[in-house]
């Protein structure tokens, strides 16, 4: 009997899971309202602001240009942040667990500060990132590695490093061993990261801040400069768009990892 | 088992492949160090440099003129104040709301149904905060949903609507809906990992399931209230967007004050200044966090 869960408890789960979702299915009409703005009642449902926001130039092109950005970021995220899982887990030092926080740090530090001292940084130094996409793309794989890291080091944490053993002592070499034995057990785990990765630059706003240019923005830096004057209901178009990428990602990242174990103990 | 090992062991030059390791880290290490440590590292430095509108590069000329404007204006220091109040307002909050989620979360025995909850924690969390902050903005807007119903049955003036929004309560309120998946995550590891035998004892010593949860469960999952807290503080004292949004710009806190110093005014060492205090702030938090945290918290947070 000590098992269920008491029903105060259980009302109040339920009200914060609506305070979570309420304002993400209020974009979701929002988007699909058939009047000028989102009324209570609502007015009916159309797809005319879906239509507006597929011929706007303005998101389409923001929503493209973020595509782009997070396409990138995954790809560099995913492979630095997997070789330094793999050493993170495999060699014992003094100073690993400080090393690991400094990998992870950027998730958790103001992304205003860390937009406007590499801003500062291309400027003074004349590198030609400044306001770029390839200023952009440093920005954020500094935020996405970590997520890569996470993910990929949970993976290694469940791996039974015997397997590999195994197979370096019946003669396999340690690229070998590496390429056959270890990658193709984690390799899940590497592609649900790379998926975070994604995810999160496409999502990125703070960092972006600074270093976004006003004639190639991405879609969330777009969104907050209309936000700021009015309300576009193709702005939540696109956020329809975005709310089903990101909920595609995430079922396919719980197809290839055990999302509950991704909280447990490492 | 013990002689296969002693075999792999007693392979040749095991010092040269673990330097060969080390070979996997150095990419993201230098990349860290290019673009984190020495960004970082010379806006510090800014910060001590003379303010001098305009110039972005760093000088030999040190001083602490922009520190001591910082400290003696009432403005400043009140947006400092604003700031931590407000983190730690937040923090209270999103941890009273989510700890109930967390724990139908972590008791939900049904694997199916588990899943679900924590599919929709995670898309929550993972959904960019802007597209967030639209639909808080329709709900909470002067002529927004709430309002609208409030004028439907009657208890408000269509001319004199509830302000929701554009002020602190606006920007707390948005603030805990950013906070609110990075705070559950964190206490259902914590809650799981609580022995049921601990409750179940205090059950059959005759305590009521009130009695039992305050003074079992929540006790015993105290670690993960602590980190929680203060990594939420850490995420929404650097928050720009929902101040900005939210706020509509009448809440002043630092990120906000450091985006008008650079961006309006070219003022990179004052806002130089304002970003090393609030780095330091928020790196301050962190590092309590990881001290807690190290201990017991999940591997995503």
């Amino acid at each position: 009997m000590g098992r269920t869960i008491p029903l105060p408890m259980l009302i109040l789960a339920v009200l914060g899971f609506c305070y979570m979702l309420l304002p993400i299915l209020v974009v979701v009409l929002a988007g699909l309202t058939a009047g000028e703005f989102l009324t209570f009642p609502p007015e009916g449902l159309s797809l005319r602001w879906v239509v507006a926001f597929l011929q706007s130039e303005k998101y389409l092109s923001a929503f493209f240009f973020s595509f782009r950005l997070a396409l990138l970021t995954m790809i560099v995220a995913t492979i630095l942040g997997t070789a330094a899982a793999l050493f993170l887990s495999r060699t014992r030092f003094i100073g690993r667990g400080a090393m690991r926080a400094f990998f992870l740090s950027p998730v958790v530090l103001p992304g205003v500060v860390i937009g406007f001292s590499l801003f500062a940084f291309y400027i003074s130094t004349g590198i030609g990132l400044t306001r770029t996409i390839w200023g952009l793309w440093i920005g954020h794989i500094l935020y996405s590695t970590p997520y890569v890291i996470g993910t990929v080091g949970a993976a290694l944490a469940s791996y039974d490093v015997s397997l590999d053993e195994a197979a370096r002592s019946l003669g396999a070499s340690p690229m070998r061993t590496f390429r056959k034995i270890t990658l193709p057990n984690i390799s899940q785990g590497i592609q649900a990261g790379s998926i975070f990765a994604f995810i999160v630059s496409f999502g990125q706003f703070e960092v972006s801040l600074f270093l976004s240019a006003p004639n190639a923005e991405p879609l969330p830096i777009a969104m907050y400069n209309s936000l700021r004057y009015k309300f576009d209901p193709s702005a939540a178009a696109a956020g329809i768009f975005a709310i089903i990428l990101v909920t595609a990602s995430v079922l396919l990242t719980n197809r290839l990892v055990n999302i509950g174990r991704l909280l447990e103990k490492k | 088992m013990a002689a296969d090992s002693h075999i792999t062991a007693g392979r040749p030059s095991p010092g040269y492949q673990r330097h060969l390791k080390w070979l996997l880290v150095v990419p993201l290490a230098i990349f860290f160090v290019v673009f984190f440590v020495i960004p970082v590292g010379l806006l510090f430095a800014t910060s001590f440099n003379p303010q001098v509108i305009g110039q972005v590069a760093v000088t030999s000329e040190l001083t602490l003129d922009n520190y001591i404007r910082f400290f003696s204006r009432s403005n400043y220091l009140m947006a400092t104040g604003r700031s931590v109040l407000l983190a730690t307002i937040v923090s209270l909050t999103t941890l009273v709301i989510a700890y109930p989620m967390a724990f139908v979360i972590a008791k939900t025995k049904n694997a199916a149904r588990n899943t679900v909850l924590l599919i929709l924690v995670l898309a929550a969390m993972q959904l960019d905060m802007v597209i967030r902050i639209y639909g808080m903005m329709v709900i909470l807007g002067d002529n927004g949903l709430i309002n609208q119903m409030l004028v439907a049955i009657g208890l408000t003036d269509p001319d004199n609507p509830v302000q929701l929004m554009y002020n602190f309560l606006g920007v707390v309120l948005g603030l805990v809906q950013f906070s609110l998946p990075f705070m559950i995550l964190t206490l259902v590891g914590v809650i799981r990992g609580i022995n049921p035998s601990l409750e179940e004892a205090a059950r059959s010593l005759g305590a009521t399931p009130r009695r039992t949860f305050l003074r079992v469960t929540v006790p015993a999952s105290m670690p993960g209230i602590l980190s929680g807290s203060l990594l939420v503080f850490a995420l929404s004292i650097s928050s720009y967007i929902v101040p900005a949004l939210m706020g509509g710009f009448r809440v002043g806190v630092l990120p906000i004050h450091i985006f008008q110093q650079v961006a309006e005014g070219a003022r990179f060492q004052f806002g130089a200044t304002i970003a090393v205090i609030l780095f330091l702030i928020s790196a301050g938090a962190v590092a309590v966090y990881l001290k807690v945290g190290s201990r017991n918290s999940g591997g995503l947070a």
